[in-house]
């Protein structure tokens, strides 16, 4: 039998590493946008454990939520890439420093 | 249970149709010639003057139902449907007319705009049909849930419509911008309400508040930390939403890249929204960890009001510019709820709805002055404003006086109640630094009236102008708009009046 | 340690260092990979918590639909990844310290007896997840549902309203005229004055 904490440090953990990504891949949106997905991960670890432990479903409701939205989210987010990668010719976050200030 | 499903469906009546018509307005466009498009704009702005028709018609029904979910003791009033999730009280009635009218005098102002950079089309409309409906839905949310999916669609529709212009490099790089911060924030968000549901076992805010209530974080000195870690998150969240410092970066860069007439809609009814989040998850929800969220919203506001009034001075763009303003305004938002009381919070609703009122008409003077191919959105394009357009500068300086808080005009004086409420909850230290920093921010204000009435524009600011035609419809707004700010200066009791009592009935 | 615990850190490691693969790798190829294999583990975790119907979404709609999009656009862009990582060294010891200091925070706390729950039910063998979940999704959840249906048209909306170009000058088939062209639109027969060494060639 695994303790409800056990869960919650995954996804502690997941979270933790997430952000660590997105500092270390400031400048690369793609791997940005998986850090993102990443962090969703983890806050679905965390409903679903508490959902089990709980004996609820609206934590097993939430997540199917989260994964449509999550789903819908990288659509836009991949279409924007697109957009922008055919205006700059780059993904690099550093470079597009047009605006500053 | 037929009888429950068509008392639901009449309780969202309003945002139903609002849905509907979205998509009759998507499906229309698709058979529209380009020079018919004008039907896809009247039929949008129809749908928003029905709906909020609507929710005008459908105040106060409740009251006299006599359905079992609806409590009508006394005081009480509010409604609940769709199994507690969907809430209609006398907030999200308020919030949402004025969040619709709003929409609508930006559909006026932006028409030309929109025409004249290739953007007049159906998916414009149907994405700002759809971000107000995602703002709806936020408002009169009863479950973290809706909380969420509501401000999901808020924001996608936002993102694609930051990025809508194709071809503009620094649209799209906005678009980048936004989206990326704005997804970490709704992970941050959910992560601290999957903590807070742990806790609870509950997603509707009711169940929440009595959890929190139970917990005993209301005595002093006894604090649970596993809600406070859920609340901290969901402050980073909400942080990032509202536009607060330090988690104001995207504001400027969204605001200037994106065009004008996104940076309206942007600056202006998600405001509201996010007033209304704020309102359901920290006093409705998290209602009694007041002493702990109070905290950290000072923390916020002394930040937002220290950065949104010093760094605006550098600006020379005036989207920045407003921009900065934009974030000073939220410190003053979040400063009216951390006071804590029915007062603040009155107060912060009646500052959220003239902010807006303020940010349309500042926004829709950019948009007057640009033509294709140029955006006017430099300080200095304001030069001599008051030789070309004598009106359109005076509807400017009033604009401008309110956002600084100049006395006959509005924002002095809702800037003068939230200051009252903080001094009301023993701040007045606050008060005092909020004050200071009005005074410091108001010189860039007072800078912007200056360039348009004492310094010459160039000549061929002048030159290009000729033959530049604005909407009749755009100008009898816009004075509307001005003069409107000048009337609720002098006489703000109605609206105040109006504000107080709505959140004295919210409040039970 | 039973056989349960056995399990679970298994996939735990794994999805750890799957997790870490995604942010360290130089390629995001390999990225998108350790990602696919991080949801996999994760939805082995869920499955352990009894979310089955999740699990296999998970694996369905990410796996399946949004991870092959994410290869998908990383093919489709010609990125150059050089100048992408610069500062990642640098950046490297402030990020492990970040995520140390915010892993350990919230390691405190989730540890702390508040978060120590009994768990009460185990669910019979014929239980279905599914069928619990499709029980009250349809009916205590159906506004949430139609919200997230309206939010996947408005992804819809949004993707091809940004990326979809009517490029001029493009070269494409139009497969029923190709279908309804008859012999005499494509066959031309030439007469040719003949001679005798032709006609015998043509036979």
């Amino acid at each position: 039998m695994i303790p409800l904490s056990n869960f919650l440090i995954l996804g502690a953990v997941l979270f933790s590493i997430s952000i660590a990504g997105m500092f270390l891949n400031r400048k690369n949106i793609l791997i940005l946008l998986m850090c993102i997905e990443l962090m969703l991960l983890a806050v679905n670890i965390n409903f679903i454990a508490f959902s089990h432990y709980l004996n609820d479903m609206a934590g097993q409701v939430f997540v199917f939520f989260i994964l449509t939205v999550a789903a819908a989210e990288a659509a836009i987010g991949l279409a924007i890439l697109v957009v922008l990668f055919r205006n700059r010719r780059t993904i690099n976050v550093q470079d597009l420093d047009e605006m500053r200030g | 249970m037929t009888e429950t499903i068509m008392s639901d469906i009449s309780r969202a009546l309003p945002e139903i149709f609002l849905l509907v018509a979205a998509f009759s307005v998507l499906l229309l466009d698709l058979f529209l010639s380009k020079s018919m498009k004008i039907v896809t704009f009247l039929l949008a702005q129809l749908s928003l003057l029905t709906t909020a028709w609507l929710v005008y018609n459908r105040m106060g029904v409740e009251s006299i139902a006599t359905s079992a979910t609806v409590n009508n003791v006394e005081s009480v009033q509010y409604a609940l449907a769709f199994s507690n999730m969907y809430i209609k009280d006398a907030l999200s009635d308020l919030l949402k007319i004025a969040m619709l009218l709003i929409g609508s005098a930006g559909f006026i102002y932006t028409r030309q705009y929109l025409r004249d950079r290739n953007m007049f089309s159906g998916e414009y409309y149907a994405l700002v049909l759809f971000a107000i409906l995602g703002m709806m839905i936020m408002v009169s949310a009863n479950s973290m849930l809706l909380i969420y999916l509501g401000l999901e669609l808020l924001s996608l529709s936002m993102y694609a419509l930051v990025a809508l212009q194709r071809n503009n490099g620094r649209a799209s790089e906005a678009a980048m911008k936004y989206f990326v911060l704005g997804a970490i924030a709704s992970g941050m968000l959910l992560y601290g309400m999957s903590i807070i549901y742990g806790l609870s076992g509950h997603l509707d805010l009711t169940g929440i508040a009595e959890y929190v209530k139970s917990s005993g974080m209301t005595k002093a000195g006894s604090f649970d930390l596993g809600l406070l870690l859920g609340l901290s998150f969901i402050l980073v969240g909400l942080g990032f939403k509202l536009g607060v410092a330090p988690f104001h970066m995207w504001i400027p860069d969204v605001y200037d890249g994106a065009p004008t007439a996104v940076t309206q809609l942007i600056g202006t009814i998600p405001k509201l929204a996010a007033f209304g989040m704020v309102f359901r998850l920290l006093v409705e929800g998290l209602g009694d960890m007041q002493t702990s969220w109070q905290q950290i919203l000072i923390l916020l506001a002394v930040l937002s009001l220290a950065i949104g009034n010093i760094i605006a001075i550098a600006q020379t763009n005036l989207k920045r510019m407003l921009a900065y303003s934009t974030i000073a305004h939220m410190g003053f938002v979040a400063m009216g709820i951390l006071a804590g009381s029915n007062m603040g919070y009155s107060a912060t609703l009646f500052y959220t709805i003239v902010y807006a009122l303020t940010a349309l008409g500042g926004f829709a003077v950019i948009m007057m002055l640009s033509r294709k191919g140029y955006e006017a959105d430099q300080l200095s394009d304001l030069k001599g404003l008051s030789q070309r357009h004598p009106w359109m500068a005076f509807m400017m300086m009033i604009i401008l006086f309110s956002m600084a808080g100049v006395p006959p005009t509005v924002g002095f004086y809702a800037k003068m109640m939230v200051i009252q409420s903080v001094v009301d909850a023993n701040l007045a230290w606050l008060a005092v630094y909020a004050v200071i920093l009005s005074v410091v921010g108001a010189y860039y204000y007072l800078r912007a009236i200056k360039i348009m009435y004492f310094d010459k524009a160039d000549t061929e600011t002048t030159q290009a102008e000729t033959g530049h035609k604005i909407g009749l419809d755009s100008h009898i707004l816009l004075s509307a708009n001005g003069l409107s700010l000048l009337a609720l200066g002098i006489m703000p009791g109605a609206l105040m009046a109006t504000c107080v009592a709505v959140i004295n009935v919210t409040m039970k | 340690m039973t056989f349960e615990q056995i399990i679970f850190y298994f996939f735990s490691t794994i999805l750890i260092s799957g997790a870490l693969g995604v942010v360290l790798v130089r390629n995001p190829v390999y990225a998108a990979l350790f990602l696919i294999l991080s949801f996999f583990t994760s939805s082995a975790i869920w499955l352990m918590l009894e979310a089955e119907f999740l699990g296999i979404t998970l694996v369905l709609v990410y796996v399946g639909a949004v991870m092959v999009l994410f290869l998908f656009v990383i093919m489709m862009l010609d990125i150059n990844m050089d100048p992408l990582r610069e500062g990642f060294v640098k950046m490297m010891p402030l990020a492990a310290l970040v995520a140390i200091i915010i892993a350990a925070e919230i390691v405190l706390v989730m540890a702390s007896p508040s978060f120590n729950f009994d768990q009460s039910v185990v669910h019979a063998a014929d239980y279905s997840n599914t069928k619990a979940i499709g029980n009250i999704l349809y009916t205590e959840y159906v506004y949430p549902f139609e919200i997230a249906a309206v939010i996947l048209v408005v992804a819809i909306i949004a993707a091809i309203a940004l990326t979809l170009r009517r490029r001029k000058g493009v070269k494409h088939q139009n497969p029923s005229k190709q279908i309804r062209t008859k012999r005499n639109d494509r066959v031309r027969l030439v007469k040719m004055p003949s001679s005798s060494t032709q006609n015998r060639a043509g036979e």
